[in-house]
């Protein structure tokens, strides 16, 4: 058996009224590998990384299959178990870094706390250890930025933070969802470029979620294409971009304004295809509909 | 910068006492019952009643009289009391802590009341308890303070008698105190019968005013709580795998207290305001038992220096309200 970081099996997530958010998702991760999970708006691309932490937003549930994290099955943890497997072994890069550091909270604390939570290490080791982390995110004074409050940090800043923090415990998979989104363009290629940088040193496998197809061209090895909770395509970067893709996929690529090439046309996703798409998943759902009733 | 704020409140305060001032001695003169013909037995010639009321200066003009009072405010003399025949000054500093240490201990109660209840509703959200903790807060907001006095009178003092239902301490125990904080002196001469007594004269009174302030914090803190903890900051403790009782207090907490400060101020003069029924209710020899004398009384001077004294604890809490919420604050600390 291959050692997979993450193996997301036929994965359904329901509502209470049985709307599927998710529809029999299967993606995986090899150790080292960066797979980018695109999709419109609405698609589902955070429900799933919510899934894998356990962090799903109430009411919402998993109805059928299997998360396997390191080959462990998730499911068949009691809770506490699973927070604890979940929290050694991955972590969250969020979207927003103005709401992801504790604003009452020293920036020391928050990134020392988990460590030693985490690893039972010592005050000093964790210290050491976020010191070094911020060290390699290039900010320049670790030690007076660990006694700032988020407030007194630039964005850039505190992404370059929320990174470090979540590189720190030697993490398998990391979950960066829509990272760069709510920042600048110009901290954005220094963000993306710091998270693969560090991804390649470490070895970490990367779900990065993302809206934006030249994003995926730089980062990732893997696609996994998401229209409403269903998976459209699964393949290689490459191959999605020498063409060889899905309609829905190209269509997406079509358009995505290039950030690199902005004199580059784009033609919006065909309204003719999303129809059919839609149409496609109104059956399925009126099939699951008659089946588990 | 703290210095420029210290002192404008200061002006501000300054102003408004005077505008206090004003106020209670122009209602206590116009409002009905002549102090001087309560004094004196029935049947007093007219002499009599004229010889007083020049001694207590009530036959001069009101903005005379006004200014002779404010003179003698200003350099520390708040007159003599008409009833007891003492400064104004030693009887209300004589009988300051013993509302304060009520005030205090029903303020303590009701924060770790509120606070356990809100902590506890928000671990427990989306569920049955949640909306069983609402309920019942709901339902101790809607009955007052002096009713909480009378159900606790009837239950630990009557039906069940537990509890000291009337005065501060037990007559009996002989200690001599050289302040009027029984509580505190009491705890720190190691004397535990004092202070057992004291809190057994406490509890119902303490009680009856924390708990309309504990319903309310416990549902507003718990709404903040609430806002706090779809946060980011909290979805990302939960990966690093803090359990969620950790969350909310090591987490939200703090975020969550902030916006309830301000209420709580407020609501705590309010609290203050309640002392006047509640110390009747339990004869707690405090201010608003003073108070309420003083007005039964016409004893004009007095209600004036309690009036003033409550004015300025009211402005002092507004202050420490606004201190507080600075220091808790990064954001506004070094602004
Ligand atoms: N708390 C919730 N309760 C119920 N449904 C939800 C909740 N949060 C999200 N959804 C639904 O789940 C679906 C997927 O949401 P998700 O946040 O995963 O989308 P996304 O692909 O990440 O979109 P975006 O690019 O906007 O972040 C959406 O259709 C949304 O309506
Ligand atoms: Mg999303």
């Amino acid at each position: 058996m291959t050692r997979t970081v993450l193996d997301i099996m036929n994965l359904t997530v329901n509502l209470p009224n049985r709307t599927r958010i998710l529809r029999d998702v299967s993606l995986s991760l090899e150790p080292g590998e960066v797979r980018a999970l695109v999709g419109e708006s609405g698609a589902g691309k955070s429900m799933i990384g919510k899934a894998v932490l356990g962090i799903l937003p109430p009411k919402v549930r998993i109805s059928e299959g299997e998360i396997l994290l390191d080959n462990e099955h998730l499911g068949a943890m009691t809770p506490v178990t699973r927070r604890n497997t979940v929290a050694r072994m991955s972590a969250l890069i969020p979207q927003d870094p103005l709401t992801a550091l504790n604003p009452l909270r020293k920036i020391g604390p928050q990134i020392v706390d988990p460590l030693r939570r985490i690893h039972g290490w010592s005050a000093d080791k964790a210290r050491a250890r976020a010191l070094e982390l911020l060290d390699r995110v290039h900010i320049r004074a670790p030690e007076r930025v660990m006694a700032s409050y988020p407030h007194e940090l630039s964005g850039g800043m505190r992404q370059r933070i929320l990174i470090a923090a979540a590189f720190a415990p030697s993490p398998r998979l990391i979950v960066a969802d829509e990272p760069t989104t709510a920042l600048d363009v110009t901290v954005q290629k220094e963000i993306l470029k710091l998270i693969r940088e560090l991804q390649r040193e470490t070895g970490t496998a990367v779900l990065f979620v993302t809206h934006d197809m030249g994003v995926v061209a730089k980062i990732s090895q893997k696609v996994t294409v998401l229209f409403a909770g269903k998976v459209m395509e699964d393949a290689p970067t490459e191959q999605v971009f020498s063409g060889a893709a899905h309609p829905y996929t190209r269509a997406l690529i079509n358009a995505t304004p290039s950030s690199a090439d902005p004199s580059r046309s784009f033609t919006p996703v065909p309204a003719q295809l999303v129809a059919d798409l839609h149409r496609e998943i109104a059956q399925d759902d009126h099939l699951y509909m008659t089946v588990t009733s | 910068m703290l210095l420029k704020t210290l002192i404008t409140r200061l002006l501000t305060m300054i102003v408004t006492l005077f505008g206090v001032a004003v106020v209670v001695f122009t209602l206590v003169r116009v409002a009905p019952g002549n102090p001087i013909a309560m004094m004196l037995p029935p049947g007093a010639s007219e002499e009599d009643i004229a010889r007083l009321t020049a001694l207590y200066g009530f036959d001069k003009s009101l903005v005379q009289q006004f200014f002779i009072w404010l003179g003698g405010v200003v350099q520390g003399d708040f007159g003599t009391s008409i009833t007891l025949r003492q400064p104004v000054d030693q009887l209300v500093l004589s009988r300051l802590p013993a509302t304060l240490e009520l005030a205090a201990m029903a303020l303590v109660i009701a924060l770790l009341l509120g606070g356990t209840v809100a902590v506890l509703g928000a671990r427990n959200r989306g569920t049955g308890t949640e909306v069983g903790l609402d309920l019942t807060s709901g339902a101790v907001l809607s009955i007052p303070d002096f009713l909480w006095g009378l159900i606790f009178v009837l239950i630990f003092g009557v039906l069940w008698p537990v509890l000291a239902i009337s005065g501060r301490i037990d007559p009996r125990i002989e200690f001599d105190f050289a302040t009027n904080f029984y509580l505190i002196e009491g705890l720190l001469r190691g004397r535990f019968d004092v202070v057992g007594s004291t809190l057994s004269h406490m509890v119902m009174p303490a009680m009856s005013l924390a708990l309309p302030l504990a319903a309310m914090i416990a549902q507003l803190l718990k709404q903040n709580l609430k806002g706090e903890l779809v946060q980011d900051y909290a979805t990302i403790a939960r990966v690093r795998g803090f359990s969620e009782t950790t969350v909310i207090l090591r987490e939200a907490l703090r975020n969550a207290a902030l916006p309830t400060i301000a209420l709580v101020g407020v609501q705590f003069t309010f609290l203050i305001g309640g002392t006047v029924i509640v110390e009747r209710l339990f004869a707690y020899e405090g201010l608003g038992n003073m108070a309420i004398d003083a007005v039964i009384n016409r004893d004009l001077p007095l209600i004036q220096g309690i009036v003033l004294l409550f004015a300025a604890i009211f402005i002092m809490i507004n202050l420490i309200v606004d201190l507080s919420y600075t220091l808790l604050n990064p954001r506004l600390r070094h602004g």
